[in-house]
């Protein structure tokens, strides 16, 4: 017998779990899109399944992985955030993706920050990275909030990706960073604030 | 909480287990040498990594899937045998494929029919077929020995074409097997 237990995590607006077959259509319209460009794609539909098949198969061989981002109240999926470190892959990444007309509302800020958490812990991670297309301004925008710099002494995956460090469990704890943080979801949640800047994810 | 089961099976010689990261080194080997030429290879390592979590993956999205190969005495990784059946693809499939070192010994067909067995009896399917590239005798020679049958040629999207190769049903079975057609 052999078993692959995925946690479920719960934000604010948010429930990340495991991915799940019939959450698989927004899934494969996302990478059958322009909009998967950053993560590989576009693919097509067999290519596509067999990368979900493998985002859950990395559950069980990493012990870590990517949730599917559901909708607390509705249960509709806005996209996956989590932990991946695929072969090939100098350490383990924060990686995110929202599906293109979910983005704007903060929820991939949100997911990352609560999947983030949930590593440092309750597995121990001492550190993470996020390897990302130096020309995927928003998902850089995104590490930034989240208070990753760019960490040019990192091993990249091939040359061609950029690595953001993200802020260590101690940088992080009770600082003003993560208050910040919290402070942006929060805004994100309550529709009587409108956050500064504005939301790409 | 997301959780899957992958049973375990036993034949006389073999037990067929889920797939685990310890059979990725073996795995990637084989997908480095034109011995994988029939199952998709030659593959670059981080490649079969992904092949691997596909495999488990599979368990979790279709309830089936690619059972890991074991001898059962030595407990030596032999290759994969399983149910296979990702998005597009022409039908149910029982699939496998053994490690160059694990050749003709009758592992495979060993291995296909409790993985037959566990397709008609524990998940209640009518049918199976394999695909088989042509050029892969001793794939069909096990097809042949399960007492499939050649049924067409399909042009697969991302194999090419393809020989299919139809299994015998469960009736088939019940009423005699192989020696049915005989």
């Amino acid at each position: 017998m052999h078993t692959a237990n995925i946690p479920v995590l719960e934000t604010q607006r948010l429930v990340l779990r495991g991915p799940e077959a019939k959450d698989y259509p927004d899934f494969q319209a996302t990478f059958s899109s322009y909009r998967s460009r950053f993560m590989g794609g576009p693919l097509n539909a067999y290519e596509a399944w067999m990368l979900y098949a493998a985002e859950i198969g990395h559950w069980n061989i990493r012990g870590f992985g990517m949730w599917m981002i559901h909708d607390k109240d509705t249960d509709e999926t806005y996209g996956m955030a989590g932990g991946w470190k695929p072969a090939k892959w100098p350490e383990a990444e924060i990686a995110w993706i929202i599906w293109p007309d979910k983005a704007g509302h903060g929820y991939a800020l949100e997911a990352t920050n609560a999947a983030r958490d949930y590593y440092y812990t309750h597995q121990g991670w001492e550190t993470a990275v996020s390897y990302l297309d130096p020309k995927n301004l928003d998902s850089i925008r995104l590490a930034e909030r989240l208070g990753a710099t760019r960490d040019t002494t990192a091993t990249t995956i091939d040359g061609s990706d950029a690595v953001y460090r993200h802020p260590s469990p101690a940088e992080l704890d009770d600082s003003q960073l993560a208050h910040g943080i919290a402070m942006e979801i929060s805004h994100y949640a309550d529709p009587l604030f409108k956050p500064k800047g504005w939301a790409l994810d | 909480m997301t959780s899957f089961t992958i049973p375990t099976l036993e034949t006389e010689r073999l037990v067929l287990r889920a797939p685990r990261e310890s059979d990725f080194e073996a795995e990637v080997a084989f997908f480095a040498t034109d011995a994988s030429r029939f199952v998709g290879g030659p593959k670059k390592p981080h490649e079969t990594w992904r092949l691997m979590a596909t495999l488990i993956g599979h368990w979790a999205l279709r309830g089936y899937g690619f059972w890991g190969l074991e001898d059962k005495a030595t407990s030596t990784y032999l290759g994969r045998v399983g149910l296979w059946f990702p998005h597009g693809w022409y039908a149910r499939e029982i699939g496998w494929t053994l490690m160059p070192t694990a050749t003709g010994r009758g592992y495979a067909t060993e291995a296909a029919v409790a993985a037959r067995s566990y397709a008609y009896e524990t998940l209640g399917w009518d049918t199976a077929i394999s695909q088989i590239d042509p050029a892969n005798e001793a794939s069909k020679a096990v097809a042949s020995r399960l007492g499939a049958r050649f049924e067409k040629t399909y042009n697969d999207p991302e194999y090419g074409d393809i020989e299919v190769w139809r299994h015998l049903s469960p009736t088939d079975l019940s009423q005699g097997g192989m020696e049915a057609y005989a």
